[in-house]
């Protein structure tokens, strides 16, 4: 008796703790969707409501017209798209030397890698734009495309190499016997196996170039070329920010990260700790 | 003879692409800042020479560097620390069995997807005074009666952003220990519970031992993150007011792109890696020592 309800106190505190967690986390997506849904006059009256008085549903449809957003997603698409197939392309191989092979200055690459993520773009940032002068690519989605590529190699490197260590080289062995040579073992029979872990890997890294905001805040200052996050700054006008389209476009932005993130999320989490923790 | 040699280098040959690209977007960029770093720059950014030391001797002699370099401890400590206990609070929480949990999962997930440049426009649009959602909220809840000025002071501006450097950061650790969480035996809780083991027991004779590589991996990367993080700030007040709440990321960005100190500004980068390669020496030597008492 004493006990049941006990256990009915502790599932009243849990559920209350849920619901608390969720209403902070969601708020700012709250205010994000219903400010969108507001019109200019509601946005700077005096008596401010929670919910819009009339919801403007136009603005979602108007916010396109108003600046060159599709031009804006249309470059954010084209750098995460470009950055994630470099990423992969030099980071698969570099990962099934570092799980299949031995090799001398093994362990000294696999700390590099690890090394490499300490510079962060915002601390080297002069030096990337003196690199990206010297390329003659500054204003150029080119160079933020090769710049995301690496680094997000680390990243990269470090979940395919997880997940290539979880399978066993069993399989492979079997196919050189049959005369496949490493490219043959790699592709024909690794890759298939590791599907979900490049799937994941992929999306990681395509996430992290959409979100990216300081390289190209720094190396882009012509309008039609600039991606989402910095473009996204045109409402942010001299003497009024529109709020509403702003937020209209955040949505626009997040929305599919959001989804495809709940793709991979399982995954992530356990690559990214299982690489770390198998030295 | 001919193959033997080929399967010497072959490893060099898989990684070669991959060498290439961060060698040159990585490490050239390093090289070139800590060069600059000892150079004299015109403001129009151009090279004039070889200055030794001077360009640390006036940022040392800032008080603002200072400043910005307790913020920059501040930042990060109070950011990783909050973030890491609230985080694996929430995944102790979501590891008890109730309904929705999947669907809870999901929405914590939110935070970490957003980019951070967006998560900043929308706290700042929310703690503005006269407009923001939530005095809206406040008032309409009866909480308040009147507009409350969330930011009267660099100190109340640095708070916000620290809270919202924890909001963005606590699913990452949040998901890092549930993974963890998941791959534990029930059967230790069950033999623990028979030898009448308290809560607090066995979150620390249990629970934390079987976690450590999974906080290992969140707090290291979370530092890196953290120290070098700069949307949040440079949207919320782009180190203002009178360069209040810079850290070091914030505080060299405009040093180099917006007052011209190329030389200084790389200055700051280097004294940015030293912290952090301090940082991951401690690190080092504690995990080895961690490591051979287990053995």
């Amino acid at each position: 008796m004493k006990k049941s309800r006990k256990g009915l106190i502790k599932k009243i505190a849990l559920y209350l703790f849920v619901l608390v967690l969720c209403a902070v986390i969601l708020y700012p997506y709250f205010v994000m969707f219903t400010t969108a849904a507001k019109t200019r006059e509601e946005m700077y009256a005096l008596n401010m409501t929670i919910l819009p008085k009339d919801w403007k549903w136009s603005n979602f449809v108007d916010v396109w017209s108003q600046a060159p957003i599709l031009r804006y997603f249309l470059n954010s698409v084209i750098v995460a798209g470009g950055a994630t197939c470099i990423a992969i392309l030099c980071g698969v191989p570099a990962a099934y030397a570092m799980s299949r092979m031995q090799f001398k200055g093994k362990g000294f690459f696999l700390g590099a890698v690890i090394m490499s993520q300490m510079f962060a773009p915002v601390v080297l940032l002069m030096g990337i734009y003196r690199l990206m002068l010297d390329l003659n690519l500054t204003n150029n989605l080119l160079g933020l495309i090769l710049l995301n590529a690496a680094f997000n190699q680390a990243f990269a490197i470090w979940l395919l190499r997880g997940t290539f260590l979880s399978i066993s080289p069993e399989m492979e062995q079997a196919a050189k016997i049959d005369g496949c040579g490493s490219v043959g073992s790699l592709t024909r029979v690794l890759l298939p196996m590791a599907a979900p872990g490049i799937v994941t890997t992929l999306i990681f890294v395509f996430i992290n170039a959409w979100n990216e905001y300081t390289m190209a805040l720094t190396l882009i200052s012509t309008d039609t070329l600039k991606p989402i996050t910095v473009g996204i700054n045109v409402f942010n006008g001299f003497n009024m920010i529109q709020w509403q389209y702003m937020f209209a476009t955040s949505l626009f932005a997040t929305a599919p990260v959001i989804i495809l993130f709940l793709c991979i999320e399982k995954h992530l989490v356990a690559g990214l700790t299982s690489g770390g923790v198998k030295g | 003879m001919k193959k033997s040699a080929f399967k010497k280098i072959e490893p060099y040959i898989w990684m070669l692409p991959s060498i290439i690209l961060m060698v040159t977007m990585i490490a050239v960029p390093v090289f070139t800042v800590f060069k600059l770093s000892v150079s004299d720059i015109s403001r129009s950014g151009v090279v004039k020479g070889f200055s030794g030391l001077e360009n640390f001797q006036s940022i040392f002699a800032s008080a603002k560097f200072w400043h910005t370099l307790q913020n920059t401890l501040v930042w990060t400590v109070v950011v990783v620390g909050m973030s890491t206990l609230l985080g694996f609070i929430i995944a102790m929480v979501l590891n008890q069995n109730f309904a929705c949990r999947k669907i809870v999962r999901a929405i914590v997930v939110f935070p970490w997807a957003t980019s951070l440049i967006i998560q900043s426009i929308v706290w700042k649009y929310i703690i503005t005074a006269d407009f923001g959602s939530l005095n809206v909220i406040l008032k309409k809840l009866g909480i308040i009666s009147r507009n409350i000025n969330w930011t009267p002071n660099a100190a109340a501006y640095f708070a916000w952003e620290c809270w919202i450097g924890i909001f963005v950061t606590i699913p990452f650790v949040t998901f890092c220990v549930l993974s963890g969480l998941q791959s534990i035996d029930d059967t230790y809780y069950e033999a623990a519970d028979i030898d009448g083991a308290s809560f607090w027991q066995k979150l620390y004779r249990i629970t934390l031992p079987l976690l450590r590589p999974n906080l290992t991996v969140s707090t290291v990367l979370n530092i890196i993150y953290v120290f070098n993080s700069f949307p949040i700030i440079w949207t919320i007040t782009k180190g203002d007011p009178a360069d209040k709440t810079h850290t070091l990321a914030t505080y060299l960005y405009k040093l180099a792109f917006t007052n011209g100190r190329m030389g200084q500004a790389a200055a700051v980068s280097v004294v940015g890696f030293v912290i952090l390669c301090f940082c991951a020496g401690i690190y080092m030597i504690l995990s080895l020592r961690a490591e051979k008492e287990e053995q």
